[in-house]
């Protein structure tokens, strides 16, 4: 449509209150942590320019280094975990058995749970006391390995990566199944003509056809992973030892249990910065080289 | 890629191999035996005692404790959270569609300078993660004395729920035939006509979409809720569910019952909307 006269009084009173919202609450805020994080707060009132003071300390601290990686690993994992098993079942809904929509239904179930629940039934899973881990594995003939997963530093990670692929991988089977609906059926079928059945087809057709989604999913998956914070909260607040002290999480306890905002501020710079690169690098990537 | 769902695929039965149809159905049981067990294990410890619970972690409850529930329900305030959480999620739903359906009408359909770069500016918010923003919000909301209380913290989920809600919207609005509207002006209708009866009603399925994807997340979100509310009495159901986690360390059993009782609104929602929270999902992924 034109823009008339009559209707330019319109447009303004359509997009003024979403924008004074939008950045009274979203883009101001952005703004101002950049541009605090250039201030050296003493209480909540008051603060002075301190340069770049902030981010040396904040590049020379051990467990902010630390918290990069926890999240990298975190990133890592739970990307290839989720597009792993999201492909796999995805596909395997895809196929249309029988019963395909129960199954559906239910894998992708624990995605809409609030995350406190989802982080306490998996510390108390894990839990000594009252857990399932710990009959489980005697049942199976490990109860002599049995450690508590959220208490063991070199565990705890994993523990969390794992819980949060049972809260995260329904996301990713519904992407990849509704990718894998998009292909055009006389494709498959001519493919199958040719003899291209089970992992052969997959292979060179399936996987080739929705790579586009594939990337997608490995995007949304990372950016998502940065972003994580309420399950490790719930399940162990970054702990022990810091070892699943994400980058949010670092951000919480440095900003909100240490007060210094400082520091936090750098922190949540550095997030916007990483989570902005990956948005756009990886959309360029989505654009380019398709396999066909 | 389109996000198109179609119902029937050839991929038929007579094809595939008898290995690979117990292949399938053996790793799909395993999964949906993976997602059911916790979920089981947390309803039969909310049924127990706590004897039972320590003695009989995996079977059936010896006496079936209803009054867990009872308790976990009277003794806390589990129904208090319930209806913040009601309150703050009806009310960051309204604010999102009553934000973002005029926005995404005015981008999708008017042709003017600045167009496309309002609604580039209007997306980019999907990029900002909440935890960047959180220490200026805390003080921002701390500076104008605004913490505790439940429409700040919907007014902050609305704003938040902006920046998709409009990426989902102009793809709906976009596939609206430019001849609708043309007719209508020819018609003589207003622009405020084209909007009410036009577009918007054309794209009820997309405002649903927007509002389907905001339940799930204002009715979840803990970070921003646990930072600017401190009043019990106000807490929605996820920062209150940690106070009950902490208050009820001992008393496993309720404290299950009481995450039952969480976890039963979500379920049903979902039995009611499964296919419509698929489809936001991927609304909000991919465009259209």
């Amino acid at each position: 449509m034109k823009v008339t006269k009559n209707a330019r009084l319109t447009i303004l009173l359509f997009v003024i209150p979403a924008l004074v919202i939008y950045v009274w609450w979203v883009i101001y805020p952005i703004i101002s942590a950049i541009y605090m994080s250039f201030f050296q707060t003493e209480t909540l009132h008051s603060s002075h320019f301190a340069g770049f003071s902030n981010y040396l300390r904040v590049f020379k601290a051990a467990l902010f280094w630390k918290s990069m990686r926890v999240s990298l690993i975190f990133i890592l994992f739970t990307t290839i975990l989720q597009v792993f098993f999201g492909f796999l079942f995805g596909y395997l809904v895809y196929l249309q058995q029988p019963g395909y929509r129960f199954y559906k239904a239910l894998l992708f179930m624990p995605t809409i749970l609030p995350s406190v629940a989802t982080g306490f039934i998996w510390s108390y899973i894990y839990s000594p006391s009252m857990g399932v881990l710990k009959p489980f594995m005697k049942a199976i003939g490990l109860g002599k390995y049995y450690a508590s997963p959220i208490a063991d530093p070199k565990l705890a990670l994993y523990a969390v990566i794992f819980a949060q692929l049972w809260a995260g991988v329904g996301t990713q089977i519904i992407l990849f199944n509704s990718g894998f609906m998009g292909i055009p059926a006389e494709v498959i079928e001519s493919a199958k003509m040719d003899g291209a059945t089970g992992l052969k087809l997959v292979q060179s057709m399936i996987i080739p056809l929705s790579w586009d989604v594939i990337k997608m999913v490995i995007i949304l998956q990372t950016i998502g992973a940065l972003r994580s914070f309420d399950l490790v909260y719930v399940m162990t607040s970054g702990g022990p030892n810091h070892s699943t002290e994400v980058m949010p999480m670092h951000l919480f306890v440095n900003a909100f249990q240490n007060f210094n905002l400082g520091y936090g501020n750098v922190v949540a710079v550095i997030l916007f910065l990483m989570a902005m690169i990956l948005t756009v690098t990886m959309r360029r990537l989505m654009q380019r080289d398709s396999l066909y | 890629m389109k996000a198109k769902q179609k119902e029937t695929v050839s991929t038929s039965g007579n094809i595939m191999g008898r290995g690979t149809r117990i292949f399938l159905y053996v790793t799909l049981t395993i999964a949906a035996l993976a997602v059911i067990l916790p979920l089981l294990w947390l309803l039969l410890a909310s049924l127990k005692t706590r004897q039972d619970l320590t003695r009989n972690t995996w079977g059936l409850p010896q006496t079936w404790e209803f009054k867990n529930y009872y308790l976990a329900w009277t003794g806390s305030r589990i129904p208090r959270y319930m209806i913040n959480s009601i309150r703050a999620t009806f009310l960051s739903i309204v604010l999102t569609v009553v934000l973002s359906t005029p926005v995404s009408f005015v981008v999708s359909r008017f042709r003017f300078k600045g167009n496309n770069l309002l609604y580039l500016f209007f997306i980019a918010g999907m990029m900002i993660p909440i935890h960047s923003t959180v220490i200026p919000i805390y003080t921002m909301v701390g500076d104008l004395n605004m913490k505790n209380n439940l429409e700040v913290l919907s007014l902050i989920y609305g704003a938040y729920r902006i920046p998709v809600s409009i990426f989902i919207l102009e793809g709906f609005m976009s596939g609206i035939p430019r001849e609708l509207e043309e007719c209508a002006v020819i018609d003589g209708a207003t622009v405020w006509d084209i909007f009410f009866r036009v577009i918007a009603p054309l794209s009820r399925d997309g405002i649903v979409t927007i509002a389907i994807l905001t339940v799930l997340s204002s009715w979840n979100e803990l970070l921003i809720s646990m930072l600017l509310i401190s009043n019990s009495l106000l807490k929605t159901l996820p920062t209150g569910l940690m106070g009950f986690i902490t208050d009820y360390n001992s008393e496993y059993t309720q404290l299950a019952a009481g995450i039952m009782i969480a976890i039963i609104p979500p379920i049903i929602f979902y039995m009611f909307a499964q296919e419509k929270i698929e489809k936001g999902m991927i609304a909000g992924a991919v465009k259209g």
